[in-house]
């Protein structure tokens, strides 16, 4: 205690706080009186008043020492010179301003980059869920041998899990996805929640921001659990709303907690807003598999580790189990075994592609934050050059080279942190940005992410780290000039017999690293270009689009269809409407029902399938979305219990029947048989970048009762104008036939076509923008490099010119340096740029990695790019008046 | 042992609180003759490093200090112990004393065995 008082009092002094001036003639009087205290003694032992007073000088040892020694005492000295250097760097970089700010902007527009791709980084890859100890939380599977991993539990299965794995202090199950309508509180919604075993929120342990989760007991109450966003929106964030009922697809539930916000479902990208024991599922949810088949997969299910449990220990548990259970089980259970992961961390099927596309992320930001440290330390160094002369002087005062490299040092990371803040600004801006964008899934998929303490952590270390980086070698090249040459006022960074300075090696590194960047925004935007020209094969523009979902308003099948039949009429006599459909899902909607299909009679092998997708028809589908129907006819004239039909289309055709006319003939697949009784031509079904798709129109009368449609069906108008001028009137005719009727994705066809480009406008932007600045910093970087070159040879061109050089010679001169150090670095830079191309080439639509034309067109590009910064300092080198250039010196 | 010796790292402070705790108020220069005396004119004291130490004596709480006047009326400054300091000239002697016991076993010859 008494040494942290001490060490506070120094502070205070330092800082002047308690008065450091009034503290030192306090001194200066003790001195005084100490001395001639000690004079008097003197004389009275019999010395001159002389003698006494220098005997008590020598006894004291110095007056000037003895008060140094006790000022040393009364601050903290090392810290007064760092506070005098921190000064010192701030009062340099207010003073060049220009610099500074130029630097400030680079910096900031290379860690704004890195900071927004690492808060993606953050979300994906390392944020743990609000579940606990995270680490102890597992994501349970079944897998079966030979099958691709993995697959979700029956419900017996879960049961033996839970009651005979002895690793876990809990297992709970849940079934992931429940579209739902919400009424109360405005116009009826469609939202999303989960049905959980009683035991979830002892098992996930996720905080409650009101009210408390579900206990032992209660696996058929009619209790419900809010996620906090539903919460906010709906019920203004009303903290007694625990122990309020509400009505969720029409069944009554008591709220009993709010759940924490950062919290919409264990795998972090459902976005699902509420929970209810899963005794209640067959309510919100018909068609589910029995709760005593063990071959049926429908309930996800995480377990918490006992304490002490490892992971290894609990794998060969579940594997010594998997077997127990294949015994008591061997029709149904043999060959199955269990696979597990931390829970919420990205599911191991998608996890190369994030890692992938993360990582190309990062090595491109990476990039461009290299060109911009290289750009600032460029600029350091010139500014290092003008101030060789007081370095010099400091040194010859007695300074020592680490105090002028400390003092350089922090004046870069002083720009580092300056970068920083400015990054930290632009990445708040992207973030919300990018969270903003809307995917193309017909499931809610809430990936937005946000800047946590983790990411200001990553911006504050990656700010100081380089500053420090930028700043070393100007540091230590400036910190040893030479001094002869400085007394002599000439150049005393120049070292004789080193033709590659560090300036152009910088330089050309930040060209090189540019090339790279250029050709991968290049490959981006050519992918953009390839994507807008693909032939999705239906209707684009003049079509408005608006789901309805009557199952979770709890309509039986044939209300359904009578009220999908008599709103697909009322659509159509809306005045501005040409015509109206009803189907299950629109196209490009990132994922849909398929069936694995073969020729009914014909060859049952694997050989003989084919994987379509399908979709629910009504007549006139194909008109309304100007899909080519080829042959046959259209749907129509069935019955909704008569024989299945269905239209298939051309690459269904090509696939399974190889040609052959197709009409009459009978396939099966999904447990049904259809007669094909037309032929349409090929649509993109799911993504944009996928390869044709065999697709299966069934009819949608027929379909409705038996196979549903688990996330409602769509009404698709095409109208005669502005799709979006009919929006207001087709909404009236919705609500005309169920006032109480959820409408929910409601976005004209361009917009959900917009959407489905998510992919490859994601990258052609990030990586575009990130293309330009790199390109930017590089420009700069080299015009700086070349001005400086020129205001350094000033003397040297003046002597040129005076000899008789002409201008134009002087420019090409300088020209010649630029395009030098450019050719060099295009030729480092472009085979790099080939081989990481590759990893590029995933995302990439309809183009090679190697594209060609992308990496024929960067090289010129890049190169005028250059000329043009070399030329505006050549002008400068060749308007040099050789008169005015000698004088000077 | 012609030479004196010169005062110890840290045994300084210690020096200076046990004189005040004997003596009681006294100014610097009075701190000084005292520790010298007391040696036997045994240390050679560099006066001018009595007051960083002085100083960081009460920085550290252990004494205050307050202008006066001398027996000789002139004005000084003088130190006295405070509540923390008395405490502290318990405890630093404890230590002392132990710390000189133990070396004291290394230095005499062993008695038996």
């Amino acid at each position: 205690m008494p040494k942290l008082r001490a060490l506070w009092i120094r502070l205070f002094n330092l800082f002047g706080i308690s008065r450091a001036r009034q503290n030192e003639a306090d001194f200066d009087a003790e001195l005084a009186s100490h001395i001639a205290l000690h004079t008097e003694d003197g004389i009275r032992s019999g010395l001159t008043p002389a003698e006494a007073r220098r005997q008590a000088l020598i006894r004291l040892g110095g007056v000037e020492q003895t008060r140094q020694a006790v000022r040393e005492r009364s601050i903290l000295p090392w810290l007064e010179s760092l506070l005098r250097d921190l000064a010192y760097a701030l009062r340099t970089l207010r003073k060049h301003r220009g610099a500074t700010a130029a630097a400030i902007l680079s910096i900031g527009l290379g860690i704004g980059a890195n900071v927004t791709i690492f808060s993606m980084v953050n979300r994906f890859v390392l944020r743990p869920p609000p579940m606990g100890d995270p680490t102890t939380l597992l994501a349970l599977h079944t897998a079966h041998e030979g099958d691709r991993c993995c697959n979700s539990f029956p419900y017996p299965v879960y049961t033996d899990l839970r009651d005979q794995a002895t690793s876990f202090s809990g297992v709970a199950a849940y079934f992931e996805l429940i579209p739902a309508s919400i009424a109360g509180g405005g116009e009826p919604e469609r939202v999303f929640g989960q049905a959980v075993t009683s035991n979830f929120f002892q098992v996930t342990q996720l905080p409650m921001v009101v009210g408390r989760g579900f206990i032992q007991g209660e696996e058929n109450a009619p209790e419900v659990v809010l996620g906090a966003a539903l919460w906010q929106r709906r019920f203004n964030a009303d903290k007694a709303i625990v122990g309020k009922t509400i009505t969720i697809s029409g069944h009554a539930f008591t709220v009993i907690g709010v759940v924490t916000p950062a919290f919409h479902s264990v795998d972090q990208i459902l976005g699902t807003e509420f929970w209810v024991p899963l005794g209640n599922v067959r309510q919100l949810v018909t068609h589910l598999p029995s709760q005593s088949s063990r071959e049926q997969h429908w309930l996800a299910v995480v377990g918490r580790l006992r304490p002490g449990v490892t992971r290894d220990q609990a794998a060969a548990e579940l594997k010594t189990l998997a077997d127990r259970i294949a015994l008591s089980n061997p029709k149904t259970d043999k060959g199955n075994y269990f696979a597990f992961e931390q829970a919420g961390s990205v599911p191991q099927g998608d996890l190369r592609a994030v890692i992938l596309f993360l990582t190309a992320l990062s090595i491109v930001v990476l990039l461009v934050l290299c060109i911009a440290c290289a750009n600032v330390a460029n600029l350091l160094f010139a500014q290092a050059a003008s101030r060789q002369r007081d370095m010099a002087v400091r040194l010859a005062l007695g300074a020592t080279r680490f105090r002028l490299q400390r003092q350089m040092l922090i004046e870069s990371t002083f720009l580092g942190l300056g970068g920083g803040v400015l990054g930290l600004t632009l990445s708040l801006w992207s973030t919300r940005a990018l969270s903003s964008i809307h995917l193309p899934a017909p499931v809610p998929i809430d990936i937005s992410f946000h800047v946590d303490w983790r990411v200001l952590a990553y911006s504050f270390a990656l700010s100081v780290i380089s500053g420090l980086l930028l700043g070393v070698a100007p540091a230590w090249t400036a910190s040893r000039p030479k001094l002869a040459n400085a007394l002599k006022g000439e150049d005393t960074l120049a070292r004789p017999g080193r033709p590659i300075s560090l300036r152009n090696f910088l330089v050309v590194a930040q060209i090189a690293m540019s090339v790279v960047l250029l050709c991968v925004t290049g490959l981006f935007l050519r992918s953009l270009q390839s994507a807008s020209t693909i032939d999705l094969g239906f209707r684009t523009q003049n079509l408005l689009i608006m789901s309805v979902d009557p199952r979770i308003h709890n309509y039986t099948p044939e209300r359904t269809v009578a009220f999908l039949t008599q709103l697909q009429q009322r659509a159509a006599s809306v005045p501005g409407v040409q015509s109206a459909v009803v189907t299950d899902s629109t196209p490009l909607n990132g994922g849909n029902r398929s069936d694995g299909f073969h020729i009914e009679g014909g060859p049952n092998d694997p050989g003989a399938y084919v994987m379509a997708d399908l979709f629910m028809v009504a007549p006139g589908y194909f008109e309304t979305l100007a899909i080519p129907r080829i042959a046959g006819v259209d749907v129509g004239s069935e019955t909704a219990t008569g024989p299945r039909i269905a239209i298939v289309n051309q690459a269904f055709v090509d696939r399974l029947l190889g040609g052959k006319n197709p009409i009459g003939i009978q396939v099966s697949g999904g447990g049904a048989t259809y007669r094909i009784i037309g032929v349409s031509g090929n649509v993109k079904a799911r993504t944009l970048g996928e390869e044709t798709r065999p697709v299966l129109y069934r009819s949608l009368q027929q379909t409705v009762a038996t196979d549903p449609s688990f996330l409602g069906y769509t009404l698709i108008v095409h109208t005669v104008g502005n799709p979006t001028s009919v929006e207001e009137a087709v909404r009236r005719q919705i609500h005309a036939l169920d006032p109480s009727m959820a409408i929910f994705n409601e976005e004209t066809m361009e917009e959900h076509i917009h959407a489905a480009y998510f992919l490859p406008r994601l990258a052609a932007t990030l990586f575009g923008t990130f293309g330009i600045i790199g390109l930017v910093l590089a420009a700069v970087g080299l015009y700086g490099v070349m001005s400086f070159a020129v205001s350094r040879r000033t003397r040297e061109i003046g002597i040129r010119m005076a000899l008789g050089a002409k201008p134009g010679t002087v420019e090409r001169l300088i020209l010649r340096q630029g395009l030098v150090l450019t050719l060099i670095a295009v030729v480092l830079g472009w085979p790099a740029a080939w081989m990481l191309s590759k990893l590029a080439g995933t995302f990439l639509y309809g183009i090679h990695p190697h594209d060609v034309f992308t990496f024929a067109i960067v090289p010129p590009f890049l190169i005028a790019v250059a000329l043009i910064a070399s030329w505006i300092p050549a002008r400068r080198a060749a308007s040099i008046d050789p008169m005015k250039a000698l004088r000077a010196e | 042992m012609g030479e004196k010796s010169d005062v110890w790292q840290g045994t300084l402070a210690l020096m200076v609180l046990r004189t005040l705790e004997t003596l009681g108020r006294l100014h610097g220069y009075g701190i000084a003759r005292r520790i010298e005396q007391t040696s036997g004119d045994l240390l050679q004291l560099n006066y001018g490093t009595l007051y960083p130490a002085l100083l960081k004596l009460e920085q550290e709480g252990f004494i205050r200090s307050t202008w006066g006047v001398s027996e000789n009326n002139r004005r000084a400054k003088f130190y006295e112990l405070t509540k923390a300091g008395h405490r502290q000239v318990a405890k630093a002697t404890a230590e002392w004393e132990q710390t000189t016991e133990i070396l004291a076993r290394f230095l005499t010859p062993a008695q038996e065995g």
